[in-house]
């Protein structure tokens, strides 16, 4: 992800009323992960493994923060019974920011289940997603996306594809 | 000692202190020891720790009780790892260890083998951990850290059996709505949004 990609989300989630976010870094995600953690009107939580974020994020949104969960799409993948138990059930918001290994222009073939399988359990948990590719879309679909996830309490998605990594 | 023998002698302690229960008896127990809207009994078996984490950090001048598991924190070894390097002052994290899942019929956990919860919040960098074998030191250890201004991690070895309590009436939904609520009247926030009609939209 070029720095200029990652200065725009986190200045999007700023505007969208972010103040709370988990990570787990990738290479793609690299630069965003330092941004966040750089940025001092942020709370950053780095954590060990993908569903630790979520139950970090739902806790975060009872104490009255904004939260966001930065993640590629394998630990999305790890996290479907969090999202299930502690989000969805309860009906607590969070907005995940998904990194898409695996789609069109991977060159990595062991992506390419993981990638195939992202959208349709997304579907599967009934999540609100977005597909964002160009850096004009990323600050209305940040936006748009937490509007949708804080009104509807629900988690929603934005899955950020190879263009938008790179 | 048992789990609910140790609830039970710290709950008169209890005022606005906000508490993430795990999944499995603790949660009956609780509730019926200490009733309140501060709380929240999570419906997932591993997510406690984290659940109480996040809480801790976005009210950090409120006390953050977590009753975990043994079974629910091996799930989850990875946030301790987490919670000592964000370090809130205000979190106690108690682990019941009962060295099996007794809600799901009593198979052993690893506790019952080789592995120390006490000596891995240690290894993750938790400065206060405190290991309870009797309810006296159950007690005194987690009076000192519900008083004391720090993060502790407290071992609680206890033996199976759960207390002689009623089902809590338990309802997830039910239970996020009464807790945020308390949040809301207690900490002067708005956390659940609410539509604007149509005639307010008209007035901007």
């Amino acid at each position: 992800m070029k720095r200029e990609v990652a200065a725009e989300i986190v200045d999007s989630l700023k505007e969208a009323g972010v103040d709370f976010v988990a990570t787990l870094t990738e290479a793609n995600l690299h630069d965003l992960v330092i941004a966040l953690g750089e940025d001092s009107a942020i709370h950053h939580v780095p954590v060990t493994r993908e569903e630790e974020g979520i139950g970090i994020c739902a806790g975060a949104y009872l104490g009255g923060k904004k939260p966001a969960m930065v993640m590629m799409n394998a630990g999305f993948l790890l996290s479907t019974n969090a999202l299930a138990t502690v989000c969805i059930h309860p009906g607590i918001p969070v907005l995940m920011l998904i990194g898409h290994s695996g789609g069109v222009g991977e060159e990595n073939a062991g992506h390419a289940t993981v990638g195939a399988l992202t959208e349709p359990v997304l579907q599967a948990m009934h999540i609100v997603y977005e597909k964002v590719g160009r850096f004009e879309e990323i600050r209305s679909t940040i936006r748009d996306s937490q509007m949708l996830a804080r009104s509807s309490r629900r988690p929603t998605a934005i899955v950020l594809n190879k263009q938008a990594l790179r | 000692m048992k789990r609910y023998e140790c609830l039970r002698a710290i709950a008169p302690h209890f005022g606005d202190e906000l508490v993430v229960t795990n999944l499995g008896a603790v949660r009956h127990e609780w509730q019926a020891l200490r009733p309140h809207h501060g709380n929240y009994h999570l419906q997932n078996l591993g997510l406690t720790s984290s659940m109480a984490l996040g809480l801790a950090l976005a009210l950090p001048h409120r006390k953050v009780v977590a009753f975990d598991g043994d079974g629910s924190l091996l799930l989850n070894l990875g946030s301790l790892a987490t919670i000592a390097n964000q370090h809130p002052k205000n979190l106690v994290h108690v682990v019941f260890d009962n060295e099996c899942y007794e809600s799901s019929r009593g198979a052993p956990t690893a506790t019952a083998g080789q592995a120390d919860l006490a000596a891995v919040a240690r290894g993750c960098g938790f400065g206060k951990v405190l290991t309870a074998k009797t309810l006296s030191e159950f007690e005194d250890g987690f009076m000192r850290a519900l008083k004391g201004g720090d993060l502790y991690f407290i071992h609680a070895k206890v033996e199976v059996g759960a207390g002689d309590v009623p089902a809590a009436a338990l309802d997830s939904q039910e239970n996020k709505y009464l807790f945020v609520r308390y949040i809301e009247r207690s900490e002067n926030l708005k956390i659940l949004t609410s539509t604007l009609s149509r005639a307010s939209d008209d007035k901007k």
